[in-house]
């Protein structure tokens, strides 16, 4: 009979720690099978591969690091990756970056995540930062510009707003900007561009509250982050006075949705008190809307995260007592944050300007015509020589060759003749076209009579007409009509 | 409780019905019984019998003689054998009076027919210290003392919440001895000169409501109080705040209140009705570790091993054997140990290996702890020897419910640290 001694109590939940990541990385993998859903209907199978393989070298190289640091360690490698989950970090990892990124960034910001925010930090339960949004933070500032969004996929609500200074308070501009990402239910349901998870506001807020609801994670920090996000956003809209819309794109638009459920519920970085987890959120939000809306980065989430995680320790200690005790200190603190944040609302929202995009400057075109030339005035001594002529139903094809600029006036040795094709309508005796088959004038000047503006002139006309010379190209035009002139000559001589 | 804070309590799993409704085992008395001389933390005790005196049932044979007087009695006639030390339920090795059973139980009249209807209050008391009636749910705490209160009470609260998972005896001791508990609330209300009393008891055990209901009909100023089926809803703080939402600073008595168990009425109520000292005590033997879990009705001064083989023994080579319910109990190194006057339970269970594993600093512990306190806090300050820190946190103030052991998903000793920042702490008060 063996008694086995253990201090009391002796009983214990059945939620473990293991548990709670298993949970976490099913709600993960959810938004995973939306994004691939959403890159497979909008941009096809190519994107949803590529995505995989992001999450496959990602989840590789964090299991890879934790498994080579286990094994140096002289540790039981298994053990170590099953009470170290470095998977949850790579795929949080890649949740964050857009769907161009390539693979190998990815590699390098998840062994910065796990290597040296994570193992150096002394593993797992022992980071100071959000894992994750360090190896975002490393990628952003190392490969900026490989990890941008393509062309297909930059149009992302949070990179349209931070462009136009993030407000927009011309109403008639409002409707449209937010149609191209179909309204504010369509930027709750996230079938739009992005980062790979910062899609759907929906979907994660659904996540968000089974895991909540499972004790994975601190209802707290996505309700007080996103909530004191909406109020500090309304402030700017009515000092603004933008409506609704304003505050709803804040919360739905980019990472806020996804850094409020998955990433700054992340408890290794979080304080420890209820409360302090309180002040944490709503620190973070006072710090993501600042970055958004005054900072360079168009998207504020990460760096609030960031910013929140160094300051965990010091609201610990804050909190530190007897909560019962402290319960009035606990609330002024959570008041006073709040009010800071109104207050600083107020100073940016008064100075928030909308920066008005310029209305595109009318397409200037390639030429402008002048000098009018009439086809009989050009009757001169310079003559067409028709080549040859043909007779296509109703119409004559007529090719002619001219002497234009480089023959008359530049004076080359090996000048050439320009050749114009005329077709002309036989019982009209009108030209219905004209083509220029070779131009060998000055380029970029004689060439420019290449133009439709210039030759649809010639659409009619017969030799009463007259047609506006190409500016700076004169000769050039002129020897066009002489060519023109010619071919109705031609026509007319040979009935 | 509230958002700033956290729940401060969980709803745990009870295995209550393993002992609820079978049979209550009455366990004879063995061939030699042990009374345990020590009563709280105290085991300053006069013995008022010597070796090879004849004692009967009933006859007080020790006293506490500190501050409290505690009376002890025999549960069985028989002859005194000496004074014997052994392992007791708390762990610390005690002096125990060894009493050979005779087997005859020739009762003796130490406890006086005692006329309530006609007597003071101070009559009252003494006659509740004379009877030896100490906090049945566990804790022994001298009953008399908490009435010696100057403070105007309001209510008498019966504490039938039994949070402890496993354990059953006060809702079989209510079932089987209605008569006694409402004879001893009607006493405690006199004690008190409360206006009311009210029975706490769980929503969830809507039969045993239903039954006291019925019972309690012709005392009106006696009702029921349903509170949720949370751990630790039995603790004085979390009831009071529960019922009354008041909370208070050391003791209920400061907001009107004075609360009993409802085993300790019980108690009390069989000195007045039968004149029978708190002799014998219901026991809740529950658990995966034992063959047949029952209650057990059986006399004070039983070893644990001899009630363990009448309900067929151990179900396992390995067991983890606690004094008490899985989460305040004592774990117990062998199972010599006796039953004292306030014993509840005896929990037995297949021994499971569990790893843990680094804090993830998740604040569980932090928002279930009852007492407002922050263990993880707490804990990391005893890490880094920071009694200062220690001192802030108001370690002191825990009551070791183990509530955030229990909710630990890393599974970590959360309340073992606790006990040893308590103790860092002591030592430098003490310094």
């Amino acid at each position: 009979m063996k008694f086995t001694y253990k201090v009391s109590p002796t009983m214990k939940t059945r939620q473990s720690t293991q548990q709670i990541m298993f949970l976490l990385t099913l709600g993960l993998m959810a938004v995973v099978l939306f994004s691939s859903a959403f890159y497979f209907v909008e941009y096809g199978i190519n994107h949803v591969i590529h995505l995989w393989s992001l999450l496959a070298v990602a989840v590789l190289v964090a299991v890879g690091s934790e498994a080579l640091w286990a094994y140096f360690l002289k540790k039981d490698v298994v053990k170590y990756l099953k009470t170290s989950f470095p998977w949850v970090t790579a795929i949080i990892l890649v949740l964050m970056v857009p769907i161009s990124t390539p693979l190998y960034p990815i590699a390098i910001g998840t062994i910065f995540a796990i290597v040296v925010a994570k193992l150096l930090f002394g593993g797992f339960g022992h980071n100071v930062f959000n894992l994750a949004g360090v190896g975002r933070t490393v990628m952003l500032f190392s490969f900026g510009a490989s990890i941008m969004p393509d062309l297909i996929t930059s149009a992302t609500p949070i990179s349209s707003i931070a462009n136009i200074g993030w407000i927009i308070t011309d109403p008639t501009l409002v409707e449209p900007f937010l149609t191209q990402f179909g309204g504010v239910t369509g930027l709750l349901l996230g079938w739009y561009p992005g980062a790979i998870g910062e899609t759907s506001a929906l979907l994660i807020m659904l996540i968000g509250a089974f895991l909540a609801f499972k004790n994975v994670l601190d209802w707290r920090i996505p309700v007080f982050y996103i909530g004191t996000l909406f109020a500090l956003a309304s402030i700017i809209a009515v000092i603004q006075g933008v409506g609704i819309w304003y505050p709803l794109f804040h919360i739905f638009a980019g990472g806020a949705m996804f850094g409020a459920v998955f990433m700054l519920t992340d408890p290794v970085t979080n304080p420890t008190s209820a409360s302090g987890r309180i002040i944490f959120a709503m620190g973070a939000a006072i710090i993501t809307i600042l970055i958004r809306v005054q900072g360079n980065y168009p998207g504020g989430v990460v760096f609030s995260i960031l910013i929140m995680n160094m300051l965990s320790p010091m609201i610990d200690r804050l909190t530190d007592g007897w909560q019962i005790a402290m319960s009035k200190k606990y609330v002024t603190s959570m008041i006073t944050v709040g009010v800071v944040g109104a207050i600083l609302m107020g100073i940016v929202g008064l100075n928030m300007q909308a920066i008005v995009v310029a209305e595109p400057e009318p397409e200037v075109p390639d030429i402008t015509l002048s000098t009018p030339i009439s086809l009989d005035q050009s009757e001169t001594t310079i003559q067409g020589v028709v080549l040859s002529s043909t007779t296509e139903g109703d119409f004559e094809i007529v090719l002619v060759e001219i002497r234009g600029y480089a023959v008359l006036e530049g004076g080359y040795d090996d000048a050439q003749p320009n050749k114009v094709e005329v077709k002309i309508n036989k019982s009209t005796l009108k030209v219905d076209s004209v083509k220029i088959v070779e131009i060998k004038d000055t380029n970029n000047i004689g060439t420019k009579v290449d133009d439709p503006i210039f030759l649809d002139q010639f659409k009619d006309v017969d030799q009463a007409s007259s047609v506006d010379a190409v500016t700076g190209a004169t000769v050039t035009s002129l020897s066009v009509v002489r060519a023109v002139y010619a071919a109705l000559e031609s026509v007319k001589g040979g009935e | 409780m509230s958002f700033w804070i956290g729940s401060m309590q969980k709803h745990i799993e009870g295995f209550k019905e393993l002992t609820t409704y079978n049979d209550i085992v009455n366990i004879a008395a063995p061939k030699e019984v042990y009374i345990p001389l020590m009563n709280g933390m105290s085991t300053a005790f006069e013995v008022l019998v010597k070796e090879g005196d004849r004692v009967f049932v009933n006859t007080k044979v020790a006293v506490r003689n500190d501050r409290f007087e505690v009376p002890l009695f025999s549960p069985v006639s028989g002859v005194v054998k000496g004074i014997k030390k052994m392992m007791h339920a708390s762990l610390k090795q005690v002096e125990h009076i060894v009493i050979e059973n005779d087997e005859l139980y020739e009762s003796t009249n130490s406890i006086p027919h005692f006329d309530l209807e006609n007597a003071t209050k101070e009559e009252v008391i003494d006659f509740v210290k004379d009877a030896g009636i100490v906090g049945m749910g566990g804790a022994g705490f001298p009953t008399y003392f908490k009435y010696l209160t100057p403070a105007t009470l309001h209510y008498v609260l019966i504490n039938a919440v039994e949070c402890e998972p496993y354990i059953t005896s006060d809702y079989r001791m209510m079932e089987n001895y209605t008569q006694d508990l409402i004879t001893g609330f009607i006493a405690l209300k006199k004690m008190a000169n409360a206006k009311e009393v009210h029975i706490a008891i769980k929503k969830s055990k809507k039969t045993l409501i239903k039954y006291i209901q019925e019972a309690i009909k012709p005392y009106p100023f006696a009702s029921i109080k349903e509170v949720d089926d949370v751990y630790p809803m039995g603790w004085e703080r979390t009831l009071v705040y529960a019922i009354y939402k008041k909370r208070y600073d050391r003791i209920p008595c400061e907001v009107n209140v004075i609360v009993n168990n409802a085993t300790t009425a019980i108690a009390l109520g069989q000195a007045l009705n039968h004149q029978q000292g708190p002799t014998h005590k219901m026991v809740t033997v529950s658990g995966n570790g034992i063959k047949n879990p029952a209650n057990v009705f059986v006399p004070v001064g039983t070893p644990a091993s001899h009630i363990i083989s009448q309900l067929g023994g151990y179900t396992s080579e390995e067991i983890t054997c606690v004094a008490g319910g899985p989460m305040m109990g004592k774990t117990m190194t062998n199972d010599l140990w006796v039953i004292t006057p306030y014993t509840n339970a005896i929990t037995i269970t297949k021994t499971v290996k569990i790893d843990d594993m680094t804090c993830l600093r998740c604040g569980t512990c932090n928002d279930h702890c009852p007492a407002g306190l922050l263990p993880v806090r707490i804990n990391n300050a005893e890490q880094a020897k920071n009694v200062d820190l220690i001192a802030q946190l108001n370690a002191d103030l825990c009551i070791e419910c183990g509530l955030c052991t229990y909710v630990c998903p890393s599974k970590l000793e959360v309340t073992e640290g606790v006990r040893k920042a308590k103790r860092a702490l002591a030592l430098k008060k003490g310094a």
